[in-house]
């Protein structure tokens, strides 16, 4: 990040979803705009799982929107299965949506209060005309009894029962391609170790492929094969999850994990690494977003934005003055 | 499904709330005022049948007399009879009032869902509309239309309609406005759900309700506003009768004939009133649940014990909490969120209060603070500060130890400052309330604290709104004003949950410094246990409103003896595990609070329970390591439990076998990695149902 | 959206107004004509007026050269009474004006202390009765209510008048005792729909965080009250007395007239019964205006009240 770049994508063949050069703005009045997304790339290939990280405000949901094209980004591609995504419109785009679906943050916004758990979970099937017969199975498969659950209505349940609620309906469709945008954030701690085990075993008896987002960095370590940082609304760092953690070269990532408490990594204390807190998406700085708060950051990173290059095997950096170990 | 034998029902989720609910939430007076209404529906309805006189026919008795048995209501100047005259004018209120509404939501309600959901354009050009609508004089469009169009039943009715149609308008789409931001509209969306279906399917049910609500208060106000204009004679014409018509007729003889105008005006009230009733009760039902605003009767709380014993006051102990109980009356019953705590914290430490959420860890805070919400909330034990004991102090005398030798923070910065006033007022009044400082004195030192705090430019964050900042400057001032009069006691709940990682660490940084400067104990609450390993002295973990296990941050960490603690410890994800690490899963769900299990309050969820678990509840006992306690008749032994940070200690517990301990009879396949469970319906077990406050 | 925008919306807003009440007025049947000359008139008589008064030409024309006299300061002079419109106007206007000013603070100066009271304890007995009261006051007609004060005040205690006005230019004492009971006529509904909207609001404020914090720095409930939950609690009131000031500047007609009161509402109904289009569509200039300018002073008041709307 905060660079861009597209240097770390894989051959358009081996991946299921391919987002290149996403860019996403929201009107923030008097003519400014949030720069929200900022030439985002990154691919997933079939039956893995990308994790997402970044603190909150870096475009992290916005993001997920953008690939479901809810709304649609205001450039950049989104390929699923080589499907150009954006260009599609009306019938053309609904009939893709049944392959990529969404888990969202808050379980309780994300169900209709007024409707019972059995017909949240049909509503795909019913525009569909197709998966009704896999309703009750969904339901038991995510840990819910269909014969007492689903005539219930969701403020009948506890937070990580909707969150189930919330997986059922994603994935009674047999999706391909399953965002979860911090899907046990507001969950407690023996809830979250429930959902994120429910979300592991779905993804083996499914074949899922999942793209998983949260801020919680031991957390999407722990679902993820592959990671990518972003701050401010670009890209910083993408590589597996063993070499993020023990290799970490760009600033950013390294001060984040220096954060976390009892990281045990090894890093300088974080105050070393950041301090401040990340400006603001409407006037983000020149060159390199991260400038401002870097220890690093030299003259050229304000002039020049960093591009994602490689450092290491599948390890990417976004930096001018990474830290290759 | 099997389940597990320790698993109750819960009692506070009836198998058709619904049912039940809905007629305990609209109340009686509901049922009174929808009877009120039914019955003047059905007057006006018969009215022709009934054994009336005629409305129109004088001198059906003496002009002007009372109610008699003959005429209950008397009669008018004319000698007509008034009850009839009354159950008439029923026809022309009730008609206009549920005609006009039927007519205001048929236009109403669409335009105002286009304008919600589609927002943009089409909002802008309805909106503009209804601004016209709202600023044009509705009197002269009413006396307009029916000044030359005549005063029939439908002219009034059409007028009285069109009117309400702007309020309706306003009504729909604020409520669409709501529920097209949720996420479930996202997701029909994602779905491929269609618009229209959109539209029908997910946002229409949730606006009928406020909609249905909205028709009766509707109702209210065209039965009032066609009674105004009977009143100016504008309404349906003589010889028909309306209900304003009869008031505005009984005046000229009010001295002498009261009830002519009474007995009317208590009809037309009881009516109105009976509407904006309904309406109301309607309206209340819309809060999926119960909110805190609403009058409720609730269920008195079962008196504490009173706290008779006198506590022996620890050596060195700043803060000394001794059997802390705080009970709050609910309509579901008592809620025991806190039940006997005690702990010690001495100057210069930080006790860390872990539990998960609904452990009663705020609550706990705030019964110390002698914070505890609402009026029926019973507290009970003892606080002592310095060997002083607090819960025995007048208002005024704890509001002083607040001020002065207390500081609290909590968890949001967002909302723990006044949005209103200005940081510097803000800052500076516990200086001048608690310290008598002038205002130039408190505004110096307020801008010290706030450069003591690490914010920059303190004397201009001092003119700036607490929405002008960002969160991590936010909790920077919370905490600046919670140290602004040299506390002894820092009380931090949850300080950092709503913070980023990055803030997270430099307010915790700053919150240590702080304690080091000022030889303050700090009270830390916290879910995250990775934080209480790294910032906390000592460790208190709640369960259930108790304490289950309490003791020196290594100790208790290393040396773990409680099954929760233990497994709490199991189930957190961590840097150093490698990718798909299996997690230790917790069966079952936290108790509800207003009937928790008898004994150990963890047995329904502990792999180790035992029958005695389930009869007794266990006392803190003590551990090897001085001032390590847990409650628990069956600890875990494990010579050397790992420390989070090494991560090591959960490896060999993940598949189950790991854990040696005895395996009660209740004991539930709750310890297993994902690939052990094989049916589809293996995870239901792990199912953690609803917290006890039923979020 | 920025100052300017919504000031040239409100100008947009006064000019349909004002033009679809011009229209709506012609489009009517009746016409002053028949009013001025009395029954006995010849058609050709009939005919002469119309072009003299010009009412022959189309409906924009017509319009606009109204509108043209408006800016100028020319509302035009009343076919039937022969007085200029603005005069007539400025004769009553103080009348509601006053009743206004009174009105609103007689609501104010009881629902505000009424709702703190309540919101202290919520549930309580307090709270209860005044709830009970509320609804009891919000569900009886202004007419009604005006009535019964008339019985108990003026007909059965004769402590005031029961109709008539004194303006303050005449007797200041005499013209406070007019203006009492219409005042709390108009006053008791809109205290009940204030104190409930207040109390509510209140009640949501003192659960907030910032609330059990300054709970917590040890200060009095007095003080948290008055001085830290009364302003953010206040929007919704302030919405709730902008849309009653912007109703009532067209004149409460129902009181003006139970009461006898000389104000614009009952001039407004005159007219119509009048057919006195000129006076109507004066009185109309004058509700609108009044609606546009409580329109600036509700968003002046909120961003007074509340310093995150200063923003937009
Ligand atoms: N105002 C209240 N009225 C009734 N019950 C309440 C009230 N506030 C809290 N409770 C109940 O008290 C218990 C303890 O709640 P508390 O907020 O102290 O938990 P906590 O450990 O701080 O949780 P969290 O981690 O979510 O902050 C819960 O069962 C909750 O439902
Ligand atoms: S070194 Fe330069 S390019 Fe790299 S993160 Fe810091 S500021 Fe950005
Ligand atoms: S072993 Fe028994 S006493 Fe110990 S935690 Fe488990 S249920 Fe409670
Ligand atoms: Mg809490």
């Amino acid at each position: 990040m905060a660079g861009s770049g597209t240097a770390h994508l894989r051959p358009a063949g081996e991946v299921v979803l391919r987002v290149e050069d996403l860019f996403v703005e929201f009107p923030a009045g008097r003519g400014r705009s949030v720069h929200a997304v900022s030439g985002v790339s990154f691919d997933v290939a079939r039956g893995e799982t990308l994790g997402i990280v970044g603190e909150s405000g870096c475009g992290k949901s916005t993001t997920a929107r953008a690939l479901m094209q809810l709304p649609p980004p205001r450039r950049g591609s989104v390929r699923l299965d080589g499907v150009e995504l954006t260009a599609l419109r009306g019938e053309a785009l609904r009939a893709t949506r049944r392959r990529l679906q969404m888990i969202f943050q808050d379980p309780v916004s994300a169900l209709n209060p007024r409707r019972r758990v059995r017909d949240i979970v049909a509503e795909g099937p019913r525009i569909w005309g197709t998966g009704a017969d896999r309703v009750d199975e969904m339901l038991a498969a995510v840990g819910l009894d269909p014969a007492t659950a689903a005539a219930r209505r969701p403020h009948e349940f506890s937070g990580g029962q909707c969150q189930r609620v919330s997986i059922a309906r994603a994935l009674v469709l047999d999706p391909e391609v399953v965002i979860c945008d911090e899907p046990v954030s507001a969950l407690d701690v023996s809830v979250q170790a429930q959902i994120l085990t429910l979300l592991e075993r779905l993804k083996e008896r499914y074949r899922l492929t999942l793209v998983f987002i949260a801020h919680d960095l031991a957390v999407v370590r722990n679902v993820s094969d592959r990671i990518l940082v972003m701050y401010l609304g670009k890209t910083c760092e993408l590589a597996s999850g063993d070499a993020l953690v023990e290799r970490p070269a760009h600033p950013y990532t390294r001060a984040l994990l220096a954060s976390v408490p009892r990281g045990g990594l090894g890093l300088p204390p974080a105050d070393r690494l950041i301090s401040g807190e990340p400006p603001s998406p409407v006037t983000p700085p020149s060159g390199c977003r991260f400038r401002t708060r870097c220890p690093e950051a030299g003259p050229e990173c304000a002039a020049v934005e960093p591009v994602m290059r490689r450092i290491g095997e599948d390890h990417w950096v976004a930096c001018h003055r990474p830290e290759v170990r | 499904m099997p389940r597990p034998p320790g698993r109750r029902d819960r009692p506070d989720r009836p198998d058709r709330p619904e049912h039940r609910g809905l007629l305990r939430r609209l109340g009686p007076a509901f049922w009174l005022a929808a009877g009120w209404l039914a019955l003047v529906v059905a007057v006006a309805a018969a009215a022709d049948l009934l054994p009336l006189p005629r409305y129109d026919e004088t001198l059906a008795g003496p002009p002007r007399s009372g109610p008699s048995a003959e005429h209950p209501f008397g009669t008018d100047a004319l000698g007509r009879d008034l009850l009839s005259r009354v159950a008439h004018g029923a026809r022309v209120s009730l008609g206009v009032g549920v005609g006009a509404v039927l007519l205001g939501l048929a236009a109403g309600a669409p335009l105002g869902v286009l304008a919600g959901y589609r927002r943009r354009r089409t909002d802008a050009v309805i909106m503009g509309a209804n601004d016209v609508a709202l600023a044009f004089p509705a009197m002269v469009f009413a006396l307009a239309v029916v000044a030359f169009a005549g005063a029939s039943l439908v002219n009034v009715l059409a007028v009285l309609g069109v009117l309400s149609v702007p309020a309706w308008i306003r009504l729909v789409r604020g409520t669409t406005l709501v529920f097209a931001e949720r996420e479930f509209v996202t997701a029909a969306r994602a779905l491929g759900a269609r618009d229209r279906s959109v539209l029908w399917r997910e946002i229409a049910p949730n606006v009928a309700l406020p909609a249905a609500s909205y028709a009766f208060v509707g109702m209210a106000v065209t039965i009032v506003a066609e009674g105004g204009l009977a009143f100016l004679g504008l309404s349906v014409q003589a010889p028909t009768p309306t209900w304003g018509g009869l008031i505005n007729e009984g005046r000229p003889v009010m001295e002498t004939a009261p009830h002519a105008v009474l007995l009317p005006s208590l009809v037309m009230f009881l009516t109105v009133l009976s509407a904006n009733l309904v309406g109301d009760r309607l309206r209340a039902l819309t809060d999926v649940r119960q909110s805190g605003l609403e009058p409720v009767r609730r269920r008195p709380a079962v008196p504490l014990p009173a706290p008779g014993q006198v506590h022996r006051i620890e050596e060195g102990a700043l803060l000394q909490v001794a059997g802390l109980r705080t009970h709050l009356p609910t309509p579901r019953g008592t809620v025991r969120a806190v039940d006997g705590v005690s702990f010690t914290v001495r100057r210069g430490r930080t006790l860390a209060i872990v539990g998960e959420s609904g452990s009663g860890k705020s609550m706990l805070i705030r019964s110390v603070l002698g914070l505890v919400p609402g009026p029926g909330a019973l507290r009970g034990g003892r606080v002592y500060l310095d060997g002083r004991d607090l819960t025995g102090l007048s208002p005024e005398r704890m509001r002083r130890v607040l001020g002065t030798r207390f500081g609290a923070v909590f968890q949001d910065p967002m909302t723990a400052l006044n949005p209103v006033r200005r940081i510097g007022v803000q800052l500076a009044e516990p200086l001048r309330v608690h310290l008598g400082l002038g205002a130039k004195a408190a505004r110096a030192r307020g801008t010290e604290l706030l450069a003591s705090v690490g914010v920059p430019e303190p004397a201009r964050v001092m003119r700036r709104y607490p929405h002008q900042l960002s969160g991590g400057m936010r909790q920077r001032v919370t905490i600046a004003m919670a140290l602004s009069c040299g506390p002894d006691v820092l009380f931090a709940d949850e300080p950092t949950t709503a913070l980023d990682v990055t803030v997270q660490d430099q307010v915790l940084r700053l919150i240590r410094r702080q304690r080091e400067e000022r030889r303050m104990a700090v009270v830390l609450v916290s879910h995250d246990l990775a934080v209480v390993a790294e910032w906390a002295d000592e460790v208190v973990v709640m369960y259930a409103g108790k304490v289950v296990e309490r003791g020196p941050t290594a100790a208790l960490f290393e040396r773990t003896r409680m099954p929760y603690t233990e497994a709490l410890l199991a189930a957190v994800p961590k840097l150093t595990d490698p990718a798909h690490h299996p997690l230790r899963l917790i069966a079952g769900r936290p108790p509800d609070l207003a009937d928790p299990p008898a004994g150990c309050s963890f047995h329904p969820r502990c792999p180790y329970a035992r029958e005695r678990c389930a009869v007794e509840e266990p006392p803190l006992l003590p551990a090897e390591t001085p001032g390590h306690l847990y409650a628990c008749w069956y600890p875990r032994d494990t010579g050397a439990r790992a420390p989070a940070d090494t991560g090591s200690g959960t490896g060999t517990d993940s598949d189950g076998r790991g854990l040696d301990g005895p395996c009660g009879p209740g004991r539930p396949a709750a310890a297993g990695r994902p690939g052990d469970l094989s049916g589809p319906n293996d995870l239901s077990d792990l199912d953690e149902g609803a917290d006890s406050r039923g979020r | 959206m920025t100052a300017v925008f919504r000031a040239v919306r409100l100008l947009v807003v006064l000019l349909v107004v004002t033009f679809l009440s011009y229209a709506l007025l012609s489009l009517l049947p009746g016409d002053p004509v028949g009013q001025i000359l009395g029954g006995a008139a010849t058609p050709e008589a009939h005919e002469r007026l119309r072009r003299e008064l010009g009412l022959d030409d189309p409906l924009l024309v017509r319009y606009g050269s109204w509108l043209g006299g408006l800016l100028t300061g020319d509302f035009g002079t009343s076919y039937i009474t022969g007085v200029p419109v603005l005069e007539s106007l400025a004769d009553r206007l103080p009348v509601t004006l006053e009743l206004l000013a009174a009105a609103q603070l007689v609501a104010l100066g009881v629902a505000v202390p009424a709702a703190v009271a309540a919101a202290r304890r919520p549930g309580g007995p307090l709270d209860h009765a005044l709830t009970a009261i509320c609804f009891g006051l919000l569900s009886t007609p202004v007419f009604v209510l005006g009535v019964l004060l008339i019985l108990v005040f003026a007909i059965k205690l004769k402590l005031l008048p029961a109709t008539g006005w004194t303006p303050i230019s005449l007797d200041l004492g005499w013209n406070l005792t007019s203006v009492l009971l219409p005042a709390v006529t108009i006053a008791l509904p809109e205290t009940a729909v204030y104190s409930r909207l207040l109390r509510t609001d209140l009640i949501a404020t003192l659960q907030e965080d910032h609330i059990t914090l300054a709970r917590a720095r040890g200060l009095s409930p007095r003080r948290i009250l008055w001085r830290h939950a009364l302003r953010p609690s206040a929007v919704s009131l302030v919405t709730a007395v902008g849309l009653n000031l912007g109703a009532m500047i067209g004149g409460a007609v129902i009181v003006e007239t139970l009461f006898g009161l000389p104000g614009v509402g009952r001039f407004v109904v005159d007219s119509i019964f009048a057919r006195d289009y000129l006076a109507v569509q004066g009185g109309v200039v004058l509700i609108s205006v009044g609606y546009v300018l409580v329109n600036f002073a509700v968003d002046l008041a909120y961003a007074a009240v509340d310093p995150r709307i200063r923003r937009a």
